[in-house]
């Protein structure tokens, strides 16, 4: 794995832009694998081994999967909306996982290591750079049983909903009313049809 | 003479290697290897594949291992890890999921969202007469939560032809899906109790909060609730009126005996059901009345439901929940199992009573 100044500049040109989300985010990452025994996620034969449960939409799971390579589309990448700063890998090969998050009181502990920085943004993200893993995280070992259903790897599971005929990959269908149904049919849809 | 030939397997050969455990180190192990510590641990203490190092020739002996498998795979033989991947997907339909890792050559299906579980009880039987297979499950038509588990699969030796395991999942499949889970439905509730007794005052009422408990346990919800004298018109009228609001589910409570007073059963009978079915084989609720009208059900409660914990509410709730209507047939089936022992304390759904 290279060196957290590399993966940082890096993350943050994918990304977009530097901000402290990618600094939390580069330093999460590394120190995930680091746990689980891996070195070098994103090239095989690792690429193989990792999953990450991101538990947040914003810049730190970009940077994540940046440092990592797991991809949404290569299901090593899983989203779980809690709205938490937190993300847990997993080591599919030895089952060892562990979940980090981000302390809030991080925030406000920048003051100490980057005094000097006036502007708040700016501050916390040379603070985050200076701060251990301790200062930044809370880290908990944990066991995380990947269903079947959601491993990576050609899509093992089709459904064929019975109100629309649209194919539902990866057992995500349900069983309503004597009917198999996909998620919208069932539980109604993110999206409203435009009349014409 | 020449003795008939039996229509017996041929025997199989497995394609293992056996080692001494001191000469494992560097090799890779060929199944879990299960450690119990009583009262502490049971569970693979070295996982397949495991590469054995120095150390762990130590740790295998205390388990009192002293010679290892290692495996050496023919074409036509499956191991049971990847045979029960393959038996796992076969048996589990929608609402039912299980873990991409099996332990010790096993998959247990668990529960993808609450609901009610439903088995093919006949094709799991047909399963389970296939070579070198094995399927167990808890009981049809039990309420289960996330997650719980529902069945275990496995193949039952270490290796299996693909032969076995081919007719296996072919059955599984034919049958498709010998294990589903139903959805509740948010059903909109509606509770009618009856008896002048609690009408006047007399005696305090305990139904809503028994009704109510278990009917928000599974997800509904009781929208309004009327206490009514022993007055046949009255109930119907009220009936009457619940029928004409968004209601699913119509409960009535008391009445169901056969006391000059009791006349909630007239009543729901002068309300306009399609089909009202009165009286099940099961106690304690051997009074109880199940009807329709279009896609509203009513269920009239004995007053048992005050007394017993568990009664044949706690049986047909879930699956009227789960969008099914159960007929005097099904009401019937019931008998088998329909007797509550009464423990104290209670231990339903973890019991006998209501499974069949």
């Amino acid at each position: 794995m290279k060196d957290f100044e590399t993966l940082l500049a890096q993350s943050a040109q994918a990304h977009g832009h530097l901000c402290p989300g990618q600094v939390i985010g580069v330093k999460m990452a590394m120190e995930g694998c680091r746990l689980i025994g891996l070195d070098e996620p994103s090239t095989l034969p690792q690429i193989k081994k990792l999953i990450v449960y991101v538990e947040m939409d914003r810049c730190a799971t970009d940077a994540i999967s940046h440092v990592t390579g797991v991809k949404l589309g290569r299901r090593s990448l899983k989203f779980i909306d809690n709205g938490i700063m937190a993300a847990t890998f997993v080591n599919l090969e030895t089952g060892k996982a562990f979940r980090i998050v981000s302390k809030e009181s991080s925030r406000e502990d920048a003051m100490q290591f980057a005094p000097q920085i006036s502007d708040k943004r700016l501050r916390q993200l040379e603070a985050y750079k200076r701060m251990t893993t301790d200062d930044l995280f809370s880290i908990q070992e944990v066991i995380v049983d990947v269903p079947a259903c959601d491993m990576p790897g050609p899509t093992r599971f089709k459904a064929v909903c019975e109100q629309c005929g649209q194919v539902v990959r990866d057992k995500k269908e349900v069983y309503k009313n004597n009917q198999t149904l996909c998620k919208p049919c069932a539980f109604g849809s993110y999206y409203q049809p435009v009349k014409h | 003479m020449s003795t008939p030939e039996k229509n017996t397997p041929p025997p199989k050969t497995i394609p293992l290697k056996t080692i001494p455990v001191e000469q494992g180190v560097g090799t890779h192990l060929a199944h879990d290897m299960t450690q119990i510590i009583p009262g502490e641990f049971k569970g693979p203490a070295f996982k397949k594949g495991h590469k054995i190092t120095s150390s762990d020739v130590c740790h295998l002996m205390r388990m009192g291992k002293n010679n290892l498998y290692v495996l050496d795979l023919k074409d036509g033989q499956i191991h049971e890890d990847d045979a029960v991947m393959a038996l796992a997907s076969a048996l589990a339909g929608p609402g039912v999921t299980f873990s991409g890792s099996p332990s010790e050559g096993k998959l247990e299906l668990k529960a993808a969202y609450p609901g009610l579980f439903k088995v093919d009880v006949d094709a799991l039987t047909r399963f389970n007469l296939c070579q070198d297979v094995m399927c167990a499950s808890i009981h049809n038509n039990v309420s289960v939560k996330l997650n719980q588990p529902l069945a275990a699969t496995r193949a039952i030796p270490l290796v299996i032809s693909e032969e076995d395991l081919n007719q296996a999942v072919s059955i599984a499949k034919s049958y498709y899906p010998i294990f589903k889970v139903k959805l509740f439905n948010p059903l909109k509730v509606r509770l009618i109790i009856t008896g002048d007794e609690v009408y006047k005052g007399l005696v305090q009422d305990r139904f809503k909060d028994i009704v109510q408990e278990k009917i928000t346990r599974l997800g509904a919800s009781l929208e309004e609730s009327v206490i009514l004298p022993d007055n046949r018109e009255m109930i119907t009228l009220k009936i009457n009126e619940y029928l004409n609001k968004e209601t699913d589910l119509i409960i009535t409570t008391g009445g169901m005996s056969v006391d000059p007073d009791d006349v909630t059963k007239a009543a729901i009978e002068d309300s306009g059901f399609e089909q009202v079915h009165y009286s099940a084989a099961v106690l304690p609720g051997a009074m109880f009345l199940l009807g329709y009208h279009k896609d509203i059900t009513i269920m009239g409660l004995p007053a048992c439901g005050l007394f017993h914990k568990t009664t044949i509410f706690d049986l047909i709730l879930p699956r009227v929940m789960a969008g099914e209507k159960p007929d005097k047939t099904d009401l019937a089936k019931l008998s088998h199992g329909g007797l509550c022992l009464n423990c104290k304390p209670c231990r339903f759904p973890a019991c006998p009573f209501g499974k069949s």
